[in-house]
């Protein structure tokens, strides 16, 4: 390095050896194939990621079989390369078409000899609904209160607009009474079960309120079913690549967007709009559209209650190692084991909590507080708040390691200087080594934050589901529950990539998840890295 | 103001209690949450553990109940429930005893007053005894128990028998000395031996069909009626239909059995077969699953027989597949379990409880009656032996995992069906009689495999990178390189593993040559560059010989990796050529290739595809950890051996590899423990096919993606689940080993480093 060079500086003119030189290339060649892997990766999720957003133009194709000629929208997909029988090579494109309601595979290979002549009409339209997904469509008119506007009039998309914004509010107050005041009916009808079976309350008083619930549900049917009929008279028309009518209630359909006609500005908006929707919805179609939220919320709740249970036991273990243990062979075997605990396969932790944390303490806690609810388990299941203990456990070594290393770190003498001053013990503890380590310690727990939140393997033994109807925290009392099974963003890919009927159509929205898993725990990951180079200065400033 | 003041507090020195309070305090609470923590961590070792001992219990057996029943029990037969078993001697009436309060009941069968019954055997399954009669007709009883229940909550059993209509035999004459009885549910299978009045004997098979009537069961009808004496090669000595009325075998004197298939076209004889030489046989039974039998010799001599297809053989024929502990010589008693492939034997006052996967005795010593008669129960709960003069005894059997045991698990086990001794995993079948087969090897085989390829890829680039980044690096790149491989480290494995079973996976299906080409140009042109550059002028070399060969050698690689990438194909049309069998066509594509030239199948989702993603994993792992061991040389003798006149590369090859060697062998081993407990990775890219063999082009299935995939669906608390736990203790143990051992070596090369 450094000093070397200045070695063979003087010499460099003379005439240098070449022994082992082409060796010193290969480990050049070691590096950088290395970094260049890794770099490649980030770029490679982070392109497809964006990518899954991107509104492309839609192409109008015209296709050649055998015998017939046909028509049909939609965007390509991917390319591959496909070896015949005969060994021939075909390059093959894939097309998503959407239009579920029409055709059963979304996504078709073509041979590119059979793609005749492809077009990019300005009128086709991008249309999003709730089910059967996506639709490319030619729009026709639009149908709101009576009024027919036909396509082309200059009122027809400020039309559509005020119909699907009045679409948007009416549904959401839609969730907003099944979930919310339905729901709060059918738990109170629940407990009010229960308390008559365990004779709290008096059957008399029981029957009264319920039959003042079964009002309530009976009214807000009858609103539901009107607000419904409502939306049902506007509608918006239009007309599949190969003529076929489409109609599109306000009630599923959700947006729309002219992406052959909008410019550049309008198709990053356009993006930006589709990225927003990932992060605030919930999935739809099996997973394969909306957004994430439920496994963003699970993932950050997860992680957030797995630092706080880790990090303070995590430190004190470590001050006590560092600080009141005597230092001898048994802390050296302790440390040891600590150190080996942190290559231990996740999984295997994921088997420790499954059958400490579920079925032991959680089995444990339905006997003793749960017990009228047997055998439907309460905390007997898999569930967040397990989920986050096991992983608890699996950073506990990071945490420990690092807070270790940090403590270490802190100069004797600063110490002694503390000691010398009159203050105790913890006092030096709490004063000086604390925060003097403070950056070491953040550092592990961001550490282990970024180990937690990637990992999947042993959240498959204790909570994960690919689909929760509910989150771990809402506004029905008592607010948190954390015997509640959630969604996972790692998962979330597992579940998409491998589980999912349609592995094709959920490709966009893995290399998204992908994407959004990546930027957290690498964001995570330089936040630490960061934080342990400043740290290294101020030591480098304060030891003596 | 200083002097005027009063005298000084004379405490004032004294430390104050709150603070003193605390500092014990908090001493003591950190005493306490440190050794909480560690005894925490080390629970796990406990908690595992407990999951897994159960699976080494041998069986336990309780003798609950001894009593008498007054008669020479030949039939010995018992309700659901284990409570009230009934004895029958061949007489008239049948004699059931209920085990809590010793009443004695006896059922007179009003059918049988005026017959004489010759022979009899008893079927457990079907709870039905075989009768063969004097005037030669053949018949069956079946015992039926009804539970009832009292108001008060209490319950009886009533026991009932009813006869099943007589059917005639046609062949032979004289009385039915031996019969046996097998009942399909749509069908029957009689096979009863007559003794004619000179001596010879006759032995005929029977086939009835039920007629099913719309309501209650069906008529019996016979079909058919074979006499099978000619086929046989002696008088027959023992004759067993199987209960579910498939097959029948005749055991006949000079020691050979005769498989005869009952199947839609009728009664043929299948095969013949000796189990025990010339020794003739004194027990034949079916196990649970009617695929097995267990034969025992008038010597004691004991021998499990399967049908199974030979190798190259279609028809599913009887072998031998264990031989079991031999029995002392004497009367012989048998039972198989209902539930699962647990019999019980033995002779004299021995008894045996044994698992027939494994063949290991879950259970065997000494009674205090010499039975002749035995059965389990149809729960497997408890079992109970008589002896000849009417002792009987009831035992509970407690044995929750008859399967488990270390054969099982590492040991090559002969399974019903196979042709011989395998390792195999297959936790979970369609049917009740299913046989589990928890041979671990074949996914600790495929964790290696696994592993070995992981490695295979990461160790030259993981160290080859150490190395230059810890010798040759400039420091101000060596800050951005660093923290990219951690980074590198922490990507979740879950986004690796899709990446390589749905994007790499079926991109380099299409292009083997392509990344056979790339693997093998690579090196070389980087080799190439550098024995064309230490050949430029110095002038140049000086440009980026300093740590900067990368910059040099990054547009070489991309070009190589370019040209590799379309070579490929060329490669394949060169040398893999698949011709097909039929057409002798050649077709240059080499995943028929493959096939055809190695035998071994080729899979999309293949050790290649593992192995190269395994590398984002296990490469970050072990570079920075070799990288640390390189770069910890200490100064002082990399300097004096450039001082000596060694190049930059005898420094490293001479100097830093020999000092850093155990620091780089640790991190081979924390690498290998890595790829070893790697779960979503090979959960995604594997296929998960538990196979053994070192192909590349195809999976494995490795014990971490085992136990994510099943144990979601292992019942708590059976066996299936206890093993996915002794698959986790195996994976802890492995890395558990791996990383001390690395950890130990890094703390000695630590202090080698220190002294120098």
């Amino acid at each position: 390095m450094s000093e070397k060079s200045t070695i063979s500086q003087p010499f460099a003119t003379t005439g240098r050896s070449r022994k082992g030189e082409p060796w010193v290339w290969l480990t050049a060649a070691g590096l950088t194939f290395g970094v260049l892997m890794a770099l490649g990766l980030f770029i490679l999720i982070c392109v497809k990621g964006v990518a899954s957003f991107w509104p492309q133009r839609i192409e109008l194709l015209e296709i050649k079989g055998d015998t017939t000629r046909q028509i049909a929208a939609g965007i390509p997909s991917q390319e591959r390369l496909r070896k015949d029988a005969q060994g021939v090579e075909h390059e093959e494109l894939q097309f998503f078409h959407g239009n579920r309601d029409l055709q059963a595979e979304a996504f078709r290979y073509y041979d590119r000899s059979q793609i005749v002549r492809s077009t990019q009409p300005q009128e086709m339209w991008w249309v999003e609904r709730s089910e059967n997904g996506t639709a490319f469509i030619f729009p026709k008119q639009v149908e709101s209160d009576g009024k027919t506007i036909q396509a082309g009039d200059p009122a027809f998309e400020p039309t559509l607009d005020r119909v699907l914004k009045k679409g948007r509010e009416v549904r959401s107050r839609l969730r907003q009474i099944e979930r919310k005041e339905i729901g709060a009916i059918s738990r109170e009808m629940e407990a009010l079960n229960r308390a008559e079976r365990s004779r709290e309350v008096a059957p008399g008083l029981a029957a009264e309120r319920r039959a003042t619930l079964q009002q309530e549900f009976e009214r807000l049917q009858k609103e539901t079913a009107e607000m419904r009929a409502e939306l049902a008279k506007s509608r918006l028309l239009g007309s599949s690549a190969d003529g076929r009518e489409m109609v599109f209630p306000v009630e599923t359909l959700l947006n729309y967007f002219p992406s052959n006609r909008a410019g550049f500005f309008e198709r990053v908006a356009e993006m930006v709009r589709r990225m927003s929707n990932f992060l605030t919805e919930d999935p739809r179609q099996a997973n394969t559209e909306g957004g994430v939220f439920p496994a963003i919320f699970g993932t950050v709740i997860m992680t957030l209650v797995m630092s706080l249970m880790v990090t303070p036991f995590g430190v004190i273990a470590a001050i006590y190692l560092r600080e009141y243990a005597t230092q001898g062979m048994l802390v050296q075997l302790v440390r040891i084991c600590v150190n080996n605990l942190a290559g231990v396969p996740s999984i295997v932790f994921g088997v420790f909590g499954l059958a400490f944390f579920v079925y032991f303490v959680g089995g444990g806690l339905d006997q003793w507080l749960f017990a009228d609810k047997l055998p439907t388990p309460t905390y007997g299941t898999p569930g967040i708040l397990w989920a986050s203990l096991t992983l608890a456990l699996l950073t506990l070594p990071v945490i420990i390691v690092a807070t270790e290393e940090a403590l270490s770190a802190v100069p004797r003498g600063v110490r002694e200087a503390a000691l010398a001053c009159g203050a105790s013990k913890w006092q030096m503890i709490q004063r000086v080594v604390l925060p003097a380590s403070m950056p070491g310690i953040l550092t592990g727990v961001i550490l282990a934050m970024a180990r937690g939140a990637g990992e999947v393997a042993p959240l498959m033994l204790v909570g994960v589901v690919k689909l929760a109807p509910s989150l771990p925290v809402d506004g029905i009392a008592p607010f948190i529950h954390p015997e509640r099974k959630f969604m996972h963003l790692g998962f979330h890919i597992y579940d998409l990539g491998f589980q999912s009927p349609d592995a094709e159509a959920a490709k966009p929205a893995v290399f998204a998840t992908a994407m959004l898993l990546i930027i957290i725990v690498v964001a995570l990951n330089l936040t630490a890295i960061l934080i342990r180079n400043r740290l290294k200065k101020r030591f480098a400033v304060s030891s003596f | 103001m200083l002097d005027k003041q009063t005298t000084p507090d004379p405490n004032r020195f004294n430390v104050s209690r709150a603070t003193l309070w605390l500092d014990r305090a908090m001493g003591w609470i950190i005493r306490a949450g440190g050794i909480a923590v560690i005894l925490a961590v080390f629970g796990i070792f406990y908690f595992i553990g407990k999951e897994v001992v159960p699976l080494f219990h041998d069986a336990k057996i309780n003798n609950v109940a001894s009593f008498s029943n007054g008669i020479e029990s030949r039939v010995l037969g018992v309700d659901e429930w284990g409570e009230m078993p009934f004895f029958y001697d061949g007489g008239k009436s049948l004699i059931f005893i209920n085990v809590a309060d010793g009443k004695r009941e006896v059922l007179d069968v009003s059918g049988l007053t005026d017959l004489t019954v010759r022979s009899f055997a008893y079927d457990p399954v079907h709870r039905r005894i075989a009768l063969g009669l004097e005037d030669g007709r053949v018949g069956a009883m079946v015992i039926n128990y009804e539970r009832k229940f009292a108001p008060d909550g209490s319950s009886s059993i009533a026991p009932s028998a009813e006869l099943e209509p007589w059917q005639e035999l046609s062949h032979g004459s004289g009385p039915v000395v031996a019969v046996s009885h097998g009942d399909s549910g749509d069908g029957r299978v009689i096979v009863a031996q007559r003794q004619a009045a000179d001596g010879s004997s006759q032995v005929s098979i029977l086939k009835l069909a039920m007629k099913r009537g719309l309501i209650g069961k069906g008529k019996l009808s016979l079909v058919a009626e074979v006499d099978v004496t000619s086929q046989l090669s002696a008088p027959s000595s023992l004759l067993r239909a199987s209960s579910n009325a498939s097959m029948v075998l005749i055991a006949t004197t000079d020691g050979k059995v005769h498989y005869f298939l009952a199947d839609g076209d009728g009664v043929s004889k299948r095969q013949v077969f000796q189990p025990h030489g010339e020794l003739a046989l004194r027990q034949l039974d079916f196990l649970f699953g009617g695929v097995s039998l267990v034969a025992t010799s008038e010597n004691g001599d004991q021998a499990q027989w399967s049908l199974f297809r030979p190798e190259n053989q279609g028809e599913r024929l009887f072998g031998e597949t264990k031989k079991l502990p031999a029995l002392e010589k004497g009367e012989i008693f048998f039972a198989a379990s209902q539930r699962n492939r647990t019999f019980l034997t033995g002779s004299n006052k021995k008894l045996a409880i044994i698992h027939s996967t494994s063949g290991v005795a879950r259970w065997a010593g000494t009674l205090d009656i010499a039975p002749t008669t035995a059965v389990i129960d149809a729960k497997g709960e408890h079992f109970f032996v008589a002896d000849a003069a009417g002792a009987v005894r009831k035992f509970a059997i407690h044995d929750p995992h008859p399967e488990a045991g270390w054969r099982a698990f590492f040991g090559k086990v002969w399974y019903e069906g196979g042709s011989k001794p395998v390792y195999q995993w297959q936790s979970t079948g369609g049917t009740d009689d299913f046989e589990p087969k928890l041979s671990l090897i074949p996914l600790i085989y495929g964790s290696l495999k696994g592993t070995a390829y992981a490695l295979l890829f990461s160790v030259p680039v993981a160290l080859l990178a150490a190395i230059f980044s810890a010798a040759f690096l400039p420091l101000e790149i060596k800050r951005v390189v660093k923290p990219v491989m951690e980074i590198m480290s922490s990507l979740p494995s879950v986004v690796l593993g899709f990446l390589a079973g749905l994007w790499l996976a079926p991109i380099w299906e299409m292009r083997v040559p392509s990344v056979l080409m790339i693997t093998i140009m690579l090196p070389i042109s980087a080799l190439a560059m550098g024995y064309i550059g230490c050949r430029l002028p110095p002038a140049v070399r000086n440009r980026f010989e300093n740590g900067r060969e990368w910059l040099v050698v990054l547009p070489v690689m991309a070009l190589f990796a370019w040209l590799g990438w379309h070579l490929g194909p060329l490669l394949e049309r060169w040398l893999f050529i698949y011709r097909d069998p039929t057409t002798q066509q050649a077709i240059a594509d080499f995943r028929l290739w493959w096939p055809q030239f190695t035998g071994t199948p080729f899979e999309q989702r293949n050790s290649l595809v593992l192995g190269f993603m395994m590398g984002f994993a296990v490469i970050p792992v072990i570079f920075t950890i070799a990288e640390d061991a390189l770069s910890n040389v200490p100064k002082s003798l990399t300097a004096a051996a450039a001082a000596l006149g060694a190049n930059r590369w005898q420094v490293v090859r001479t100097v830093m590899l020999p000092v850093a060697s155990s620091g780089i062998f640790s991190a081979l081993m924390i690498g290998f423990g890595r790829a070893v407990g790697e779960t979503m990775i090979m959960v995604m890219a594997t296929g998960n096919t538990p196979v053994m063999d070192w192909n590349i082009f195809n999976g494995m299935r490795t014990l971490s993606a085992n136990i994510a995939v099943e144990l979601p669906e292992a019942p708590v608390g059976s066996t299936h689940y206890r093993t996915l736990f002794l698959g986790a203790v195996v994976l802890f143990a492995m890395t558990f080993f791996m990383n001390t051992l690395a950890e130990i070596l890094r703390q000695r090369l630590r202090e080698r480093n220190k002294i120098v």
